[in-house]
């Protein structure tokens, strides 16, 4: 497999804004974020759903799909430049090629009616690919490297694998030309327990081999502390804390972050000591318009929160936008969660 | 020639406390969506005026329509809106007074077609097993055998004298798509729990079919009875039209035959008017029709309600 | 949870579909033939019984009154019911429909056959124009779905589609013949021209083809369109589109994922369309005096001819038979999941 750019790229999100058309005019999903992958590490992003994270996700291959529109901001990847200036041909070689996708296990992302190995031939095609041969043999060695074999799984049509096989089939897909650069939108969702365990050993480990930038969104904070380098929590579109994954789990400064780690009951332990969020996840149209988008929720409200929209803070490697951080806070309790 | 509008999946059933206040909202609703498209409208009062028509038509005519020999095949004027046929007989009134054997036939149709699927296909969704196989083997075998040449040679036994003898056996041709639909809405309610929870709560069989599973089969019943409606009049007149019937009413389909193979109103212009009065008729039913079938299915079909 | 990739039995599976539909393919033939049998014998004044008797009034022997029947009808004119039924299923099983009593002599079979090219060939036509501009036009209908575009192409799918078959031909005829007379009214071909391949009785035949073949493909253009625009709307919401998409697949291909994912649900209407367009033959066939197996029909209603009567409808109804199985084989052959027998 040929290695051209040995270095992993970087990828840097600044001011993303993404409006979703509804019936009560233009609504903001994501807003504003700023957001940095450094290269060959894996962030994790979290958030309940609604939060605007596969939304960014999408983003990140200038595929937000209507009525939603980007409407401001960049995604500078190293070797590409802006993806959001892209168009046309230029974007779609960009996909694939450049920056991998893969879906959700449960839902379908591949064609009911073809091969595995005739939708490889497909993409190798849409990518101008001299060597199908090479292509497919790249792809076996990557289906072999996830435990399976390979030409029976490109031999096969998508009702004949399980969900593992075809979660490790998409992966292989996103990874096969060689994209340095992986987005994963909730690789482990509607998977048992061990498919998913092996399917995130296998992203930590196709993701050192390769040394690739990974971004997996998920809501399972669970999961993403398995394999995650940092970790970014989103709410209300916005990222409101982002810092080393460890540090974020094991020192929680924005309220809604503690909330979200308050609330994940353990297997050893007081299923009562588990507290659920109060109130509701905002949806669109409930988004306060001005101040801090989780005040409604926040056990630690001021007055500015109401009318002031905290900015990101960045402090020991660690950004947070709260006005409540750096002021005198009620400990945290249950720290030793990592 | 049958169509058969499927269930796109179970409607609720409401309880029977909150009834009254959901058919309050839902007769809004009927409302509200009638209002939305003003095409809806118009198929409202199109089918609301073919009824009409029907009922009272006949009535506005002496029982033997007024001839004028020095008017034969008129053209269109004031006093003959659409000319006149042959024996210089007003079109108009032909195709007024032929409405009602036209309509009473679909009518008699539509309750016999929905009336006989509705059972079988309750049936057997609700019985399951044997039965089920057996009843859909013969739906199978009802939609399958064609329904227009079977009807021609069984007008050579039968002359269909009554709308209503006519409409019994266009209904007993007709109910395998409505049985067949009725049956899968039974077993995907039946498959969500609804019979077994109302089992045991202790209902009796009754009960459960006639306060809980047809209510909420009602949207699609009602569609396919106004789908039959059609189904039946084309029928009819296409049988009419085909002379295999002996002419012995006023009937639009007796008015397409004349024109046609007696009038020659393929061949001339004058007669034109003639051939098309009632192909207009026919037009105008099927497009009302379509358009409350249109205005019922984003009723009673959610994921079709908010766009 | 690693299940192995599963094996394929797939001749087996398919094998098992033919035979399947194969029997109640026979199952309804029967049926229709019964039906026949009855109806003739139920006729007003028994016509078989009415042949015999004047057979025997123009002084034929019982014997050979009864044998001339027989011919006639393809089953005894005497004899208990239960007999001349056997005796009529075993003629249908050599394939002898009796002869036909309006043109003396000549076998229904004979008719039948050369009426056959007439409905089979227009019918075939129709259903592939109507096909191919039914799905061309619901593809487009379901990319401007939002537009007024799309919303007129779909009100005129569901207008043809709910309109009688012969309320198209004689709209057609009446513009076409009448009004601005540009075609012929009738007919199959102009009798002047020499039957053969020769370009004046080919281009007859396809000149007076026109109208029916028209009237056959807007019978059952409005029901593809409606079916094509509703698969395309499902499938455009389907995830493996989106994914194709970011996987930076050229549109060519993300368009055949598309659109051979939306026609496949097709082949299962294709086979009631098919037989839609029989039935309509009846009417297409009278509107425009075409020779074929629905006119042959009518006539033997009107003339009383009883034995072609009943071969017409049987033929007919093998026709539509015929049409399912054909209709599934294909998409059998299209579908893999069902090749596989995973939905058989």
């Amino acid at each position: 497999m040929s290695r051209d750019s040995a270095a992993a790229p970087g990828v840097r999100i600044r001011g993303l804004t993404v409006v979703y058309k509804t019936p009560a005019g233009e609504l903001p999903a994501v807003s504003g974020v700023d957001l940095t992958l450094a290269p060959g590490t894996i962030t994790g992003v979290v958030g309940e759903s609604g939060s605007g994270k596969s939304t960014l996700a999408l983003s990140l291959l200038n595929a937000v799909q209507p009525p939603g529109r980007i409407s401001a901001g960049s995604v500078e990847i190293d070797g590409l430049g802006d993806v959001l200036a892209l168009g046309g041909e230029e974007l779609r070689r960009a996909r694939g090629r450049k920056v991998g996708y893969v879906f959700q296990a449960a839902q379908n992302s591949l064609n009911p009616l073809k091969t595995i190995g005739k939708q490889l031939l497909d993409l190798g095609r849409s990518h101008d690919v001299d060597d199908l041969r090479e292509l497919v043999r790249d792809a076996k060695g990557l289906l072999a490297r996830m435990g399976l074999d390979g030409a029976r799984v490109l031999d096969s049509h998508q009702h004949e694998l399980s969900g593992g096989m075809r979660q490790r089939v998409g992966i292989m897909l996103a990874l096969v030309l060689n994209a340095q650069v992986v987005v994963l939108d909730e690789p482990t969702t509607a998977l048992d327990m061990i498919t998913q365990a092996t399917i995130l050993r296998i992203i930590r480990e196709v993701h050192e081999e390769r040394a690739l930038t990974t971004l997996v969104i998920t809501h399972d904070v669970g999961a993403v502390a398995e394999v995650a380098d940092s970790l970014a929590v989103m709410y209300g579109g916005r990222v409101v804390e982002h810092g080393p994954i460890a540090e974020v789990l094991g020192g929680p400064r924005h309220p809604y972050t503690q909330g979200l780690i308050r609330a994940i009951p353990r297997l050893s332990g007081d299923i009562s000591l588990a507290r659920a969020l109060p109130g509701r996840p905002p949806t669109l149209g409930t988004l306060p318009v001005a101040g801090c988008v989780f005040r409604e929720r926040c056990d630690r409200r001021m007055e500015i929160c109401d009318t002031v929209e905290p900015e990101p803070v960045t402090h020991d490697g660690r950004t947070v936008s709260c006005h409540a951080t750096g002021r005198p806070s009620p400990a945290v309790k249950r720290r030793e969660y990592a | 020639m049958t169509v058969t509008v499927l269930p796109p999946g179970a409607g609720e059933v409401a309880a029977g406390t909150t009834r009254a206040a959901l058919r309050r909202n839902f007769w809004r609703g009927v409302w509200r969506v009638l209002c939305r498209k003003p095409s809806r409208m118009a198929g409202v009062v199109i089918v609301v005026g073919f009824a009409v028509m029907g009922v009272v038509g006949p009535l506005l005519y002496p029982a033997n329509l007024p001839r004028d020999d020095n008017a034969l095949y008129a053209a269109p004027s004031l006093q003959h809106p659409f000319g006149t046929d042959f024996e210089g007989t007003d079109v108009l009134a032909l195709v007024v007074t032929g409405a009602r054997y036209v309509l009473l036939t679909g009518l008699a149709t539509a309750v016999i077609t929905v009336a006989l699927g509705t059972a079988i296909g309750l049936f057997a969704g609700f019985r399951r097993g044997g039965w089920d196989t057996a009843l859909m083997r013969l739906t199978d075998l009802n939609l399958a055998i064609p329904g227009l040449p079977l009807l021609l040679v069984l007008s050579t036994v039968w002359k269909f004298t009554s709308p209503l003898s006519m409409g019994l056996v266009l209904g007993l041709l007709g109910w395998g798509g409505v049985a067949r639909a009725v049956r899968s809405q039974t077993l995907s309610l039946r498959e969500r729990g609804f019979i077994e929870a109302a089992r045991g709560l202790g209902l009796p069989t009754t009960h459960i079919i006639g306060r809980e599973l047809l209510p909420s089969m009602a949207p699609y019943i009602a569609m396919n009875m106004l789908i039959a409606v059609t189904g039946a009049v084309y029928a009819q007149v296409g049988l009419f039209f085909l002379g295999v019937l002996p002419f012995d009413a006023n009937n639009w389909g007796v008015m397409l035959n004349l024109a046609v193979f007696s009038g020659g109103a393929l061949t001339t212009p004058a007669a034109l008017p003639y051939l098309l009065a009632p192909l207009i008729a026919i037009l105008l039913l099927t497009l009302g029709i379509v358009l409350i079938v249109d205005a019922m299915d984003e009723i009673f079909n959610p994921r079709l309600r908010e766009e | 949870m690693t299940r192995a990739v599963r094996e394929r039995p797939q001749g087996a599976a398919i094998a098992r579909r033919v035979a399947g539909h194969i029997g109640r393919g026979l199952v309804m033939i029967w049926v229709v033939a019964t039906i026949s049998f009855f109806i003739i014998r139920e006729i007003p004044g028994d016509p078989v019984q009415g042949m015999y008797e004047t057979l025997l009034q123009k002084g034929m022997s019982p014997d050979q009154a009864e044998r001339a029947t027989a011919v006639l009808y393809g089953f005894l004119p005497t004899g208990s019911l239960w007999h001349q039924y056997v005796d009529y299923m075993w003629s249908l099983l050599h394939l002898d429909l009796g002869q036909s009593l309006s043109t003396p002599g000549v076998k229904v079979t004979s008719l039948i056959g050369s009426a056959a090219q007439w409905t089979v060939l227009p019918v075939l036509a129709g259903t592939l124009l109507s096909f191919l501009l039914g799905v061309t036009m619901g593809v487009y209908a379901a990319i401007k779905r939002s537009g007024k575009l799309g919303d007129l192409l779909a009100l005129s799918g569901s207008l043809l589609h709910g309109v009688p078959v012969y309320v198209i031909g004689l709209l057609l005829t009446a513009i076409f013949t009448t009004l601005w007379p540009i075609l012929p009214a009738g007919g199959p071909v102009d009798v002047a021209y020499v039957p053969g391949f020769n370009a004046g009785y080919i281009g007859s035949l396809v000149y007076h083809a026109v109208l029916p073949v028209a009237t056959y493909t807007l019978a059952s253009y409005g029901g593809w369109i409606l079916a094509m625009k509703s698969n395309v709307v499902a499938v455009l919401g389907d995830d493996f589109i989106l994914a194709a998409e970011l996987r930076g697949l050229r549109r060519g291909f993300v368009f055949r994922y598309l659109a051979r994912n939306a026609i496949l649900p097709l082949f299962t209407i294709l086979a009631l369309s098919i037989g839609m367009l029989f039935g309509g033959s009846i009417f297409i066939e009278e509107i425009f005096n075409y020779p074929g197996l629905g006119l042959l029909l009518v006539n033997s209603i009107s003339t009383r001819d009883y034995a072609l009567m009943g071969g017409a409808f049987l033929v007919i109804t093998v026709g539509i038979v015929v049409a399912n199985i054909v209709a599934d084989l294909l998409y059998t052959a299209i579908d893999p999941r069902v090749r596989s027998g995973e939905t058989a």
